[in-house]
């Protein structure tokens, strides 16, 4: 039973149409973590010993433990606390909430090769705090952090592949499908495959260009 | 009857993207000679060296080091044949190089710079390498820093690692590349004095320098390498002199310009 | 809401049947992983376009697909080519394919990051490329391949959660086995989790210990002045 590439190609058409829910969810989830990430390190900023503290251990929680596990707690636990969410909505929410920690991290990573000069510079000048956050600090910390942005979408995109497991009809899953009636499972999977390669390819790609031309953009 | 040139080097070619850094070269060094090599920057002084030590491959000529080829060899049917790595390897102790930025390994201490290319290198059991280092070092005024790092060293006492480190290997040739130039100016003289005592104890040594005082403070002879070529070579006090190619004229006078007491005793002929 | 954790009693063993086995993985696909990493660098720096261009190939491919479909890939590729594995072995192969690239990355950029001349010198000396890698430029690379690797490391142990999907009896499964036994879903995650953030918290004790030692230490500068601090650090200190 060799390889069949006539089998894969007639399949692909199906596998991407099932690749619009990946998209629509990774963008969703990506809007969520940039929001609540930023929200995250403006709480962060504000330096009360106690909630960063907490947020500490949450930190360390979400990034000492798989993304999986997270997911599971999003569809298995919750719903034993009463929020009781769709296999989509809990799976989105766990990725999302997994990645607004890492947009935190990537800020305060960000943050600490802003020139400090400038805020000195800004404070001599009489700014006010607002406005040496929204118009020094931040216009220069997303610049800086749009690569691992980007780089972040790719693992997102990825992570979108794991809510297979909790029943979401994405691409992984539509391939379980397939392959559970045709018996060709390798090219079934090696077609789901190459259309997460295509995506997070076109997301790296687009990233390049657009890091290009900001560049260009700059004084 | 003559002993072989220490270092023979003909019809040296190499290009890149079409252009010739060092365009059918030719070149002899005898035994305790110093040579020093001067030139307008991007003449192809360093193309040379590093083809001299195999860090560039020729695309033709032949470099023959105390009589045995390097790299590239004419066979008796009048094929060229490239040496293998390992024939390669096995000359590359003889050719000493000392480079524009030292290259010294930061990790090792100076003393273990000096023993361990011995030990990797030529075989040589470690207590004699270590006591051959140590020598090595001492001679070059280094006793009481053998246990520093590079970065526990000034850029003199660097540079005299580099130096020893490429002597414990019992080089045929040293190869210098820009030796003043890594080094504060007023540490030139230091420099001088190394390579003075180097030669001698008859050591054979080509000098790449732009520093023309230099040049003619250290060498025996001096060779004007233009464009890939050798213009003119002889006499270090009489290139200096009298130099007869008309670009090596614009180049000394270009160079003098600024320093006109740089040699003593010269005088620089604008006219003609 | 309920909190009961003797509902777990007598399924901790297999829990942490689970996690040993989770450990074992990773430290299989840790060594072998890194060894194809290093293995692919080695082919990337070689000269010529082709080399550079296959080995870009194989790290793009791996580092761009989710890697519950590589197992799947492996999984069912394995019988394809007539190979038949273990589940347990399929998934530790899988996921050292899947380290060994971005391990690839790490060795080749911290080799790209030396300065040419060090090479350089060790050749013109006389030194083979094999001695001249051992002695000056490996020692070197150490410092920067320390951080960078243990990350990697915690991230594959993390990802060894997926190989649950194929049936690999590792702590994630045990805790789906579990969790269909009891139907407590609370406690058995809460416990599952902190079994995956202890393994996780000794291996980055062990990496800060590493780069203590290989002197990778990186001092985050906090003597920048006051003003600075309050928009640039997110460090809560007591009053």
């Amino acid at each position: 039973m060799g390889f069949k590439l006539a089998y894969l190609l007639s399949i692909l058409p199906n596998l991407v149409s099932a690749a619009a829910v990946n998209i629509r969810l990774a963008l969703a989830i990506m809007l969520l973590a940039l929001a609540l990430g930023t929200a995250l390190t403006v709480v962060r900023s504000l330096k009360i010993v106690a909630v960063n503290a907490v947020i500490a251990v949450v930190i360390s929680f979400v990034r000492g433990t798989p993304l999986l596990i997270q997911i599971f707690i999003a569809y298995y636990v919750l719903p034993a606390v009463g929020l009781d969410l769709s296999p989509e909505v809990a799976g989105v929410s766990a990725i999302a909430f997994n990645s607004m920690v890492f947009v935190s991290e990537s800020m305060r990573g960000g943050l600490a090769t802003i020139d400090p000069g400038q805020i000195e510079a800004s404070t001599a000048l009489g700014l006010p705090p607002r406005a040496i956050w929204l118009k020094v600090v931040l216009p220069q910390l997303f610049r800086r952090i749009v690569p691992v942005l980007i780089n972040e979408a790719t693992i997102v995109v990825k992570g979108t592949a794991l809510l297979s497991v909790i029943t979401v009809v994405e691409v992984l899953r539509r391939a379980q499908q397939i392959a559970s009636t045709s018996y060709r499972p390798f090219e079934t999977m090696i077609g789901a495959a190459l259309v997460f390669l295509v995506i997070n390819l076109v997301i790296s790609l687009s990233g390049k260009v657009a890091e290009a031309r900001f560049a260009r953009a700059r004084i | 009857m003559t002993a072989p040139p220490v270092l023979r080097v003909s019809a040296l070619t190499k290009c890149f993207f079409g252009t010739a850094a060092v365009d059918d070269l030719y070149l002899d060094v005898h035994e305790g000679e110093i040579v020093a090599l001067i030139g307008p920057s991007g003449c192809g002084k360093s193309t040379l060296l590093r083809c001299l030590t195999w860090l560039e491959q020729p695309d033709d000529g032949f470099i023959e080091v105390t009589g045995k080829p390097f790299g590239r060899e004419l066979t008796n049917g009048g094929v060229v044949r490239r040496h293998s790595r390992r024939e390669i390897d096995a000359l590359r102790p003889k050719i000493g190089i000392v480079f524009q930025q030292f290259n010294l390994w930061p990790h090792m201490t100076a003393l273990e710079n000096v023993v361990c290319p011995q030990v990797v290198v030529l075989g040589r059991p470690r207590v004699e390498a270590v006591r051959r280092g140590e020598e090595q070092l001492a001679r070059l005024g280094l006793a009481e820093r053998m246990d520093r790092h590079p970065r526990a060293l000034s850029g003199g006492q660097q540079q005299r690692v580099a130096i020893a480190r490429a002597l414990a290997m019992d080089p045929a040739l040293m190869l210098f590349d820009e030796p003043t130039s890594a080094l504060d100016p007023e540490l030139v003289g230091e420099v001088l004095s190394v390579l003075r005592s180097l030669a001698e104890v008859g050591m054979t040594m080509l000098v790449v320098t732009h520093e023309i005082g230099f040049a003619a403070n250290v060498a025996d002879r001096i060779a004007f390498m233009d464009r890939g070529r050798i213009l003119e070579e002889g006499p270090a006090h009489d290139i200096i002199a009298a130099p007869r190619e008309p670009r090596l004229r614009n180049f000394l006078d270009l160079v003098l310009a600024n320093r006109p007491h740089a040699i003593p005793g010269t005088r620089i002929n604008k006219t003609e | 809401m309920h909190f009961n954790p003797a509902l777990l009693f007598d399924y901790w063993p297999l829990l942490l049947q689970g996690a040993w086995l989770t450990v074992q993985v990773s430290a299989f696909a840790l060594v072998i992983g890194y060894a194809a990493g290093v293995a692919v660098a080695m082919f990337a720096l070689m000269p010529g376009w082709l080399p550079r261009l296959a080995a870009g190939l194989y790290i793009e491919t791996l580092r761009n697909i989710p890697f519950i479909i590589l197992i799947f890939v492996v999984y069912y590729g394995l019988p394809f080519s007539g190979i038949r594995l273990p589940a347990t072995v399929a998934g530790t192969l899988a996921l050292a394919l899947f380290v060994s690239a971005y391990y690839a990355e790490i060795v080749r950029a911290a080799i790209l990051a030396l300065p040419r001349g060090q090479f350089e010198s060790a050749r013109a000396i006389g030194m083979s490329p094999v001695q001249a890698m051992r002695h000056v430029v490996a020692p070197q690379i150490l410092r920067a391949l320390v951080p960078p690797s243990t990350n990697m490391t915690l991230t594959m142990m993390k990802e060894s959660a997926v190989l649950s999907s194929i049936t690999v009896p590792e702590l994630t499964y045990q805790s789906l086995v579990v969790q269909g036994n009891t139907f407590a879903p609370f406690e058995v995650f809460a416990a599952v989790a902190s079994i995956y953030w202890l393994i996780a918290i000794v291996i980055a004790e062990f990496s800060r210990r590493l780069e203590r030692r290989v002197g990778a230490a990186q001092i985050e500068s906090i003597n920048r002045n006051p003003i600075a601090e309050r928009y640039l650090s997110l460090v809560a200190r007591r009053a």
